[in-house]
């Protein structure tokens, strides 16, 4: 991450909707040159955010700087952003050439150098140059992204936003995207401000991520952080499969879970904790040959199993509750189904969270 | 290979089109050969084949008026239809506001009004206001009946124009007007091109608006009624010919005109 001062600084922005608070007092600084992705499920705010942070809505009360200046009432086409909407927004009447000059064309640039930036510009996104002249429509949807992204490069912006240009892509294409889109935020060096209600997209791509719900900013950090260290149920779910203990604490500092009624041994507990949740990665959870090969064990049925690619998901029942267990492909238990199992987890590698 | 079951149901499929079409087209080609006529009179069959009506009327200095007439005002019901119309569309279809819903059902209202009745409740306001009536006051009238025509029609186009494509144009630097004049109009243009037919069309045959609104001036549905009640000759097919031929015309040569402009965009 880039630990430069921050281009784009938000100090208790907040956007009611009637008595409704879309976006809810939001402080955030995002660095120079840093991919920043927002995360959220629909509904939590984050296309709200996006759109006052480019201009095309503007706060009830807070403020947006753009290095240091107020910009919260200055129109979008003012302002040295540029954005990528969600349904490409490409001009259907123009070729491929015409809508990546557009922004060139409305500042009044001849048309010898718009077209010589056009092509640049398709060179660095490798669109085949014979496109120049091509219809927008005719177009593949991988093809369609590079174009949009190429017209938004094109206006030269400074910080350049994202609103879910992916989602309608197939995963197969996503994920070649999302790396390239990754290859072109390094050689541009521009600020990237993303949102996404895919948490697995956002750790591919981005320096930090904000994950928000109901308008609130509820963890923000490097993927790094918010995959081992989740500070809410809430994020812990986001970022795929996980097996969450409702649970409280005894007084002799063991762990009481309310689901199995089992008492476990805690990992490093937060001040003040009395109950909440005790959150367990599938990875970390491993078939046992006895109860005491690790710090904490339960046993269950091994129900069922899902091959995922690389690795293989088991679930195992522990009388009403479940529990999703992951190996490697290589490793893969030799348990049959409605096998009786032990199932079990080391301390360390679990993560207590309040709510 | 077709079975004999699937043969016999093609050709019921093509018997029954073939019966529509003649239903549809024989009246317009009747008018068309009673035109035809070497006689004074209407009669059928013809006995006596000739072009005489034809050469008569193109050479009739009040039929020359009656077409300029008629154009004069479908041109000047046509270009405010289409303005108005437009931005009315874009309130219709593309922006959300208070009242959307009312405005939607008390704009379509007029195009269910029987026309006579409007035409009169028309010809009482503007005695009422004191406007004396010509081509102008019937310029007025078909614009009442028209513009809900023609606003429908390009709210067909309008709904499937995507709102971003304007906000994308302005956050890359245009101006509401730049806006307008490099997105939202080229990309509206076919619903446009479409309006504005319909806006001509209509005007062109419309008859019961005329009747009570043009005052001394005629256009070319009220001189055909006016024949054929008192003092038919076989210049009434002929003009009644010519203007329907006319509207074909225009309206395949428009749709020619946007297959021609899809298929040059195809090419690129």
């Amino acid at each position: 991450m880039a630990e430069a001062s921050p281009i784009l600084s938000l100090k208790s922005v907040r956007k009611m909707f009637g008595a409704h608070a879309a976006v809810d007092s939001i402080d955030l600084d995002i660095a120079e040159g840093e991919f920043f992705t927002i995360v959220g499920p629909s509904g939590s705010g984050k296309t709200t955010m996006l759109r006052m942070l480019a201009g095309m809505d503007t706060p009830t009360s807070g403020d947006i700087l753009l290095r240091g200046e107020r910009i919260n009432d200055l129109p979008a086409n003012k302002r040295p952003t540029c954005m990528v909407f969600q349904s490409l927004a490409l001009f259907p009447h123009r070729t491929v050439g015409q809508n990546i000059e557009f922004p060139l064309k409305i500042r009044g640039e001849v048309p010898e150098s718009r077209k010589a930036r056009a092509l640049q510009l398709m060179d660095l996104l490798r669109l085949p140059q014979s496109y120049y002249a091509k219809n927008v429509l005719k177009c593949s949807g991988g093809e369609r992204q590079r174009v949009a992204l190429a017209r938004a490069l094109a206006y030269d912006p400074q910080i350049l936003f994202f609103d879910e240009p992916l989602s309608a892509i197939d995963y197969k294409l996503r994920k070649t995207l999302e790396k390239e889109l990754k290859d072109i935020h390094r050689e541009t060096k521009k600020t990237f401000v993303y949102i996404t209600h895919s948490l697995e997209e956002a750790m591919v791509m981005s320096d930090r991520i904000g994950v928000m719900r109901a308008g609130k900013l509820v963890q923000v950090g490097t993927p790094h952080q918010i995959y081992s260290a989740p500070n809410t149920r809430f994020v812990s779910e986001f970022v795929g499969d996980v097996n969450v203990l409702p649970v409280s604490l005894d007084t002799d500092g063991r762990l009481h879970s309310r689901l199995t009624g089992a008492r476990l041994k805690p990992p490093p507990v937060p001040e003040g904790f009395s109950e909440g949740h005790l959150v367990i990665r599938p990875e970390f959870l491993r078939f046992l040959a006895k109860a005491a090969d690790a710090d904490n064990a339960v046993s269950g049925r091994l129900y069922n199993e899902y091959v995922l690619g690389s690795r293989i998901q088991y679930q195992v029942r522990v009388g009403e509750g479940v529990f999703a267990v992951e190996k490697l492909r290589q490793q893969a238990f030799t348990g049959k189904l409605d096998d009786d199992v032990i199932i079990g987890w080391d301390a360390k590698d679990a993560i207590l969270v309040t709510d | 290979m077709e079975t004999r079951g699937q043969r016999f149901r093609h050709s019921l499929v093509t018997v029954w089109t073939l019966a529509v079409l003649v239903f549809l087209y024989l009246p317009t080609i009747c008018i068309t050969l009673a035109s035809l006529t070497a006689s004074r009179y209407f009669q059928f069959p013809i006995n006596k084949w000739g072009l005489d009506w034809w050469q008569k009327t193109f050479s009739s200095i009040e039929i020359r008026q009656l077409l300029s007439t008629s154009i004069t005002i479908a041109l000047c019901v046509t270009a405010i239809a289409v303005t108005i119309a437009f931005f009315g569309a874009l309130a219709f279809a593309r922006y959300e506001w208070k009242g959307r819903s009312i405005y939607q059902k008390l704009i379509l209202l007029p195009i269910f009004f029987p026309q006579s009745v409007l035409g009169l409740a028309l010809l009482l306001w503007f005695n009422t206001l004191g406007f004396s009536l010509s081509w102008q006051t019937a310029v007025f009238a078909h614009l009442v009946w028209i513009i809900p025509v023609v606003t429908l029609v390009i709210s067909i186009q309008v709904y499937s124009f995507d709102p971003a494509l304007e906000e994308a144009a302005f956050d890359l630097g245009a101006t509401r007007w730049q806006v307008l004049k490099e997105v939202t109009l080229p990309v509206l243009f076919p619903g446009l091109f479409s309006g504005a037919l319909f806006a001509f069309l209509l005007s062109w045959g419309n008859f019961p608006l005329s009747l009570f609104t043009t005052g001394a001036d005629t256009t070319v549905p009220e001189y055909l009624y006016a024949k054929m009640v008192a003092g038919y000759t076989p210049g009434v097919p002929v003009l009644g010919t010519v203007s329907t031929v006319g509207a074909a015309i225009l309206l395949i040569g428009g749709y020619g005109a946007i297959l021609a402009m899809r298929r040059a965009k195809a090419v690129e």
